[in-house]
């Protein structure tokens, strides 16, 4: 089963956010979606994930069609989100976190118990969530979205403000977790280095449009990456 | 949820202690001691909404004047009825049930009157939410106002049997806390209590967050109306201004006072407003110490319960009990309450 969107257009009061926008990923890829702050790419997941509304384009897994769908009923779907601004449920517990997405499959508490080791959340799972460090809190994110069991997980700038070792942990995590559940990973970044190393393929953005697409050597060397993005000092901040 | 059943407890034992002293105390303390009981299924009822979901409601008090009418129509002795309220539905003037029947009528009107208006409420978010809420007290007022042939209007209906005693309230609130905390410790409860931190994060994580409000304003509804009925058949005398602003505000006092994401927050609230207005109320009256007369203050309860609402809540934002449940002190969690704040926001 793939998820895939065709012609995707936002528009935000005659600003276009996203302009034709097409994406397609299978069952145990990792795709990467680059571009610049503002490029798109968080639209274009809000999209995906049914938080903003738009009336061209499809999105369908498999041959249910999402676009139009509250954002719950596509998480339940399977298709399941994280944000950028990590948006926890900061006054209950770090084990509630999990297992109030839990809940909603029915899952028990064995399989929260396997996601706090899994996220290396273990050490104090009845901590207020938002009393941990911030890495912690990113990783409690992708712990709480992986409760549902996501045939598609987005991941909107999972390693903001992480250390490279943190990075380098949390790219592990994903990769090993792909292998063992063969979901697929869209994973949005603006820190072009970071994807390279674990994206198959890459979807680059840029002023609401796709401006290329391809495994990561041809993004390298792609001219229209390179004059939009790649100049502009890796894209890092 | 096993691991709260301590909470449960202490709460029930903290019920039981506070009927006690109605048992022992004067006529006068067993008054008060039932009218406190009475407001602790109130904010119980009330905790089960708006501890859940986060949402203030100023409309509850709605809930509990349909709960005391349609329970009144079916209570009443039926020659009573034919004179006060002749022009009710024959069967209803032919029908006369005991205080357990009237409480199933009022809480199940109450229910299906919230199911139908709550689908509108619980489309909308925050304060929009809540003054939503206030509208429709407002409208429920002003029906039951004017529906001479239903409550009488603007003057009393009387004549209901005084059947709330201790026991009963006492019972009405353990019940209602039962209902409570079964539902805060269900998976359901959990799931809204993760919409009240944050909505959106709710939603991604698959919650569906507008029926979860629905189901907990219906519960709500419900053991709120209960608490209308046992107040009608209480003082044996219901009239519509009973249900109003005064009603809500106490209400949401009691509940913010003791801290309204917790259950023990409705309950160490309720008593402790309670406890402080019989005190202040004994107080006003004048008193005499060491000679000296002090005279009597007309006033003294409202003005004193606002001032000590305004400096727990300086030192106490959350609420007396901080938002957290009562628990055995060996259980109380270790870890670090200090949040480290890391608001990056994107």
């Amino acid at each position: 089963m793939r998820l895939v969107a065709e012609q995707l257009t936002v528009n935000f009061g005659g600003l276009l956010a996203i302009a034709d926008v097409d994406i397609d990923i299978g069952p145990g890829e990792i795709v990467g979606l680059i571009g610049a702050n503002g490029a798109g790419k968080s639209t274009l997941v809000n999209v995906l994930s049914g938080f903003q509304k738009t009336r061209t384009g499809s999105v369908k897994l498999g041959d249910s069609v999402l676009l139009g769908l509250s954002p719950d009923r596509i998480a339940r779907a399977g298709v399941v989100r994280t944000f950028q601004s990590v948006r926890l449920f900061s006054g209950i517990s770090v084990r509630d976190n999990i297992a109030a997405a839990a809940a909603v499959l029915g899952s028990g508490s064995e399989s929260v118990d396997t996601l706090l080791e899994l996220l290396d959340l273990a050490d104090r799972p009845d901590s207020d969530a938002g009393s941990l460090p911030y890495a912690h809190q990113r990783r409690l994110a992708i712990a709480r979205a992986l409760a549902l069991k996501p045939k598609f997980l987005l991941l909107d700038e999972p390693a903001a403000g992480m250390s490279p070792d943190e990075i380098e942990d949390l790219d592990r995590t994903l990769v090993e977790l792909r292998d063992r559940t063969g979901m697929g990973l869209l994973l949005i970044e603006h820190n072009i280095n970071l994807v390279m190393s674990i994206c198959e393929r890459l979807v680059v953005l840029d002023g609401g449009r796709v401006i290329a697409r391809g495994d990561p050597d041809a993004i390298k060397s792609n001219t229209a990456v390179k004059n939009a993005y790649l100049g502009t000092e890796g894209g890092g901040h | 949820m096993r691991a709260a059943i301590p909470t449960l407890v202490i709460l029930v034992v903290m019920i039981l202690a506070v009927s006690l002293l109605g048992v022992f105390g004067s006529p006068l303390l067993l008054r008060v001691v039932i009218g406190a009981m009475i407001n602790l299924v109130v904010v119980i009822g009330l905790s089960i909404f708006i501890g859940n979901s986060g949402i203030l409601s100023f409309g509850h008090a709605s809930f509990a004047a349909i709960g005391a009418y349609s329970a009144a129509w079916f209570t009443l002795p039926i020659t009573m009825k034919k004179i006060f309220l002749p022009s009710l539905p024959a069967f209803v003037l032919s029908t006369q049930v005991g205080l357990a029947g009237g409480a199933a009528i009022g809480a199940v009107t109450a229910a299906i009157t919230a199911a139908v208006i709550g689908v509108v409420i619980v489309r909308l978010s925050g304060i929009a939410a809540s003054i939503a809420t206030l509208a429709w007290l407002a409208i429920v007022h002003s029906v039951f106002s004017n529906a001479e042939a239903l409550t009488k209007g603007t003057s009393s209906l009387v004549g209901l049997p005084i059947e709330t005693n201790l026991f009963v309230a006492t019972f009405a609130a353990i019940l209602a806390l039962v209902v409570a905390f079964l539902f805060r410790f269900s998976r359901y409860g959990l799931m809204l209590q993760a919409s009240r931190e944050d909505e959106a994060a709710a939603l991604a994580s698959g919650i569906p967050v507008r029926q979860l409000r629905l189901v907990a304003f219906v519960i709500s509804a419900a053991v709120v109306a209960i608490a209308g009925v046992l107040k009608g058949h209480f003082l044996g005398i219901l009239a519509v201004g009973q249900f109003y602003l005064e009603f809500t505000f106490l209400s949401l006092a009691m509940l913010v006072l003791g801290g309204m994401r917790s259950l023990s927050g409705a309950v160490v609230g309720t008593f402790a407003v309670a406890g402080i207005a019989e005190i202040l109320r004994i107080l006003s009256s004048g008193f005499e110490i060491f000679g000296l007369e002090v005279v009597a203050m007309p006033g003294l309860r409202e003005i004193g319960l606002a001032i000590m609402m305004l400096l727990i809540l300086l030192v106490r934002p959350m609420g007396i009990t901080n938002g957290r449940e009562l628990t055995l002190p060996w259980k109380r969690k270790t870890a670090n309450e200090l949040p480290i704040t890391n608001d990056r926001t994107g």
